[in-house]
């Protein structure tokens, strides 16, 4: 079920009260929960849920068994084999296809009989996130962090609807502490959530969704019938498109949860405003990044074994954080690039710290110079991010950058309008819109309820038309 | 709009209140905008395929739409879209993905319509007059249309896309694809055009007015169904172009076998009836060796995946392989030169 969609509007009118009936009896409100859960998510697919079941279940047994243990050895052999069992999954739906092919004609080159079966797998939607979210659990026992959940709790925290299909990757100590405590009913910030769900599907609907077919598809679709001027602009567009769509998406997830008095972490803060690539992941999807620090990074060694021993760690998590995205040489691309904006980053800081490269003054044009080089540095990654292949990508910057000319027919004003305004919200203080939000908190519920009215045929009408699904579904 | 923060609390707090008021503001939101947005979404309701689900809507959003006729709110909705720059009448899918065709020129209709009784050569393209190939259909169109931006070399070829999601022949109410390849053809004049429609014309034929012609499921749908065809191959081929008919390929899904090869059989037979017109069979082109579904094809010694994991369409690969295969069947049936698309 997609968020922008009627199916979803009278879905969560009928889970919004399910769920404050029966807010004060614990056991009933769970059930009913993890059904309403599960009926999100079967609506794409029936069959998927008992994916989702069997993470769950192999999930908590995994927890139950490292629990139990006492010595250090057996308890790190059963969450090596826990995670296996829960990346098991994730490994054959997003990167069974890739190797089968690429065995099977590297097989026919050497003249080998060796040929995987060659199936097609359809990757369910959300298992990423939801996968990541039971290694957390499994690990976060593992490390002592987090205690065994109970089954309905932990098929609850894998479950839980807004949060199931693309995010944020919430960790069980955020999540399932929030499970087992009574939620008050009698003060509910309705205008922090609506303001979330409505700027999230502005951003969606309006923003992504117009950027989208306006100039990004038509462009990465076929650069070379486009002059250098539309490539620069359709990729700047993708990089505000992706930002909206992504952040969009994540701004509803925990406006929707913050219906149902629960608090998400917070994904995305003003990512396009950082001033180095290493402060840009401090800003863009947040809970990976940290995820991949808690998880890869950090057990990898970190910045523990030397200068050397950590840019390989660097490299290694981003590469594996790409190849996250799908099993396809552009990801790595992206992902590798990344690493090696890391790591230039860091040998900078660690030559700075020993005096070796002087600290640039602290003025409003070295600023601006340090934005406009990480806007620049992310968006050539985005253009290997979003072609379908790594020659496309380099294709596309090799036009780009030998100015080719001719006309520039999508290059708009409402284009550049759009990109914009994606551009503008990384930048505008946040009080504006406090201070609205608080005066519309002042208003009785009907003359509210017609405001947002108003607001949503706004967005609707000012988008596209046609339900386009969020970019992050497909990881 | 801006991202969700924590820090910055506001001077003047924010009122919280009860979920029960919460949940009429809730209501409040989705009531007016149902009212304000019902005739699109009535529209959508109208378009979407005939069944139990369609039924229900339309009872729900006809007393809405009633409700925002007479009370203005239907003129005053129509003149924000336009505002917004959207057609309050234009097609429910969109219109996403088509190039927009050349101006009309005055007298231009009269200026073809030649009688051609058999086959005849596409003509050689030159620098300044390009092949111009208008891709047409549905979902599946706009896949080749995209492939074939690539397949065709822009130096020698104008492609114009012009495939539409969700479209087909059996439903001219919700688009009538008899009155748009008229206009192709007025507009675009093109050579050559690649037709890949029908995936989604397993309901009742409805004319354009909203009227049942024939249901599905009827012993003669089939004959209406090919007089569709018949009607559209003439009209794309009326003013001297060609058309090469890509026919559905298998699907995932076994239980819609049946009737896209009884829709296979109607495209052939319409394209061996007349002239100018080629039928490329993907079915057998891309079927598994046991006849079955496959994702991959076998090309030499090597193995691609060309399908979606939908089991209906092509992944990118996929369709550049079916746009390259419809390009040499126009070769071999209409002389096509190879120099505008080969590699």
């Amino acid at each position: 079920m997609l968020f922008p969609t009627v199916d979803f509007a009278l879905f969560f009118c009928l889970v919004f009260l399910g769920h404050w009936v029966l807010n004060h009896n614990a056991r009933a409100w769970k059930a009913f929960m993890i059904v309403a859960s599960y009926v999100f998510y079967g609506w794409w697919n029936p069959r998927y849920i008992f994916l989702l079941a069997g993470v769950t279940i192999v999930a908590q047994l995994s927890a139950m068994v490292i629990s139990r243990q006492e010595d250090q050895r057996r308890r790190m052999w059963s969450m090596a084999v826990g995670i296996a069992a829960v990346i098991g999954p994730l490994l054959f739906f997003k990167y069974y296809g890739f190797f089968a092919v690429n065995v099977t004609n590297a097989a026919t080159t050497l003249h080998a009989t060796l040929a995987p079966p060659l199936i097609q797998v359809a990757l369910p939607v959300g298992v990423s996130f939801y996968t990541f979210m039971a290694i957390s659990y499994v690990v976060d026992v593992y490390r002592r962090e987090f205690p065994v959940a109970s089954w309905a709790d932990t098929t609850l925290y894998l479950s839980f609807f807004p949060h199931l299909v693309a995010g944020p990757i919430v960790r069980p100590g955020e999540l399932i502490p929030q499970l087992d405590i009574q939620r008050d009913p009698r003060h509910l910030d309705i205008v922090g959530a609506g303001w979330l769900i409505l700027g999230g599907l502005f951003k969606k609907v309006v923003i992504a969704n117009y950027l989208a077919a306006a100039i990004v598809d038509p462009i990465f679709g076929e650069p070379a019938r486009h002059s250098s001027l539309e490539i620069g602009v359709a990729i700047v567009a993708y990089a505000v498109q992706i930002y909206c769509d992504f952040s969009g998406y994540t701004d509803i997830a925990i406006g929707v949860a913050k219906m149902l008095g629960f608090q998400f972490p917070q994904n995305f803060d003003r990512p396009y405003s950082a001033r180095s690539v290493q402060e840009f992941w401090r800003r863009w999807h947040m809970t990976l990044s940290r995820w991949l620090r808690d998880y890869l990074y950090i057990p990898l060694g970190g910045n523990r074994k030397g200068t050397v021993r950590t840019y390989e760690n660097l490299m290694i998590t981003m590469l594996l954080g790409g190849l996250w995205h799908g099993a396809a040489w552009h990801f790595v691309v992206w992902g590798g690039l990344h690493g090696l904006y890391l790591i230039v980053g860091h040998w900078k800081t660690t030559m700075r710290a020993r005096g070796v490269l002087a600290t640039p003054p602290d003025t409003w044009w070295i600023h601006a110079l340090q934005w406009a080089s990480t806007f620049v540095l992310v968006c050539v990654g985005w253009v290997f991010f979003r072609a379908d292949s790594v020659g496309t990508a380099v294709s596309m910057l090799g036009r780009l950058v030998s100015f080719q000319g001719g006309p520039s027919t999508l290059v708009t004003a409402p284009v550049l309008l759009a990109i914009a305004i994606g551009m503008a919200v990384q930048f505008v203080p946040r009080a504006p819109g406090a201070a609205i939000r608080s005066a519309v908190s002042q208003l009785h519920p009907v003359p509210m309820g017609i405001a947002a009215g108003f607001a949503l045929f706004a967005i609707t009408t000012l988008g596209p038309r046609g339900v386009a699904p969020f970019i992050y579904f497909q990881f | 709009m801006t991202d969700e923060s924590t820090s910055s609390p506001p001077k003047r707090r924010r009122r919280v209140m009860p979920a029960g008021r919460a949940l009429l503001v809730i209501l409040v939101a989705l009531l007016v905008w149902a009212v304000l947005y019902a005739p699109e979404l009535k529209r959508s309701a109208d378009a979407a395929d005939v069944g139990t689900r369609r039924t229900v809507s339309l009872a729900i959003l006809d007393p809405l739409v009633w409700v925002t006729d007479h009370t203005g709110l239907t003129a005053a909705a129509n003149a924000a879209a336009r505002a917004a720059g959207r057609d309050p009448n234009g097609e429910i899918g969109g219109d996403s993905g088509v190039d927009a065709l050349p101006p009309a020129e005055p007298n231009q209709q009269q200026q073809h319509h030649h009688k051609v009784v058999k086959d005849t050569d596409i003509r050689g393209p030159t620098p300044d007059k390009q092949l111009r190939v208008a891709v047409v259909g549905d979902s599946l169109a706009q896949g080749v249309g995209f492939a074939a931006d690539s397949v065709f070399k822009p130096f020698w070829a104008e492609v114009f896309k012009q495939g539409r999601i969700s479209t087909g022949l059996a439903r001219l109410d919700y688009f009538n694809w008899m009155a748009q390849m008229h206009t192709i053809v007025d507009r675009a004049d093109p050579d050559l055009t690649l037709v890949m429609i029908g995936e989604n014309d397993n309901q009742g034929m409805l004319y354009p007015d909203g009227t049942l012609e024939q249901d599905v499921g009827t012993f003669d749908w089939a004959a209406h169904y090919q007089g569709r065809v018949e009607q559209f191959a003439k009209i794309a081929t009326s003013a001297g172009g060609h058309v090469v008919w890509i026919g559905l390929p298998n699907t995932a899904d076994k239980g819609r076998w049946d009737f896209i090869q009884r829709q296979d059989t109607i495209f052939q037979a319409v394209a061996d009836e007349l002239p100018n017109v080629a039928y490329f069979d993907s079915w057998n082109t891309f079927a598994a060796a046991d006849g079955g579904y496959s994702a991959f094809y076998r090309d030499g010694t090597k193995v691609r995946e060309i399908r979606s994991p939908d089991g209906v369409h092509f992944n990118t690969d996929g369709y550049a392989l079916l746009t390259e295969k419809a390009a040499q069947l126009a070769t071999k049936d209409f002389n096509l030169d190879p120099k505008t698309y080969a590699p």
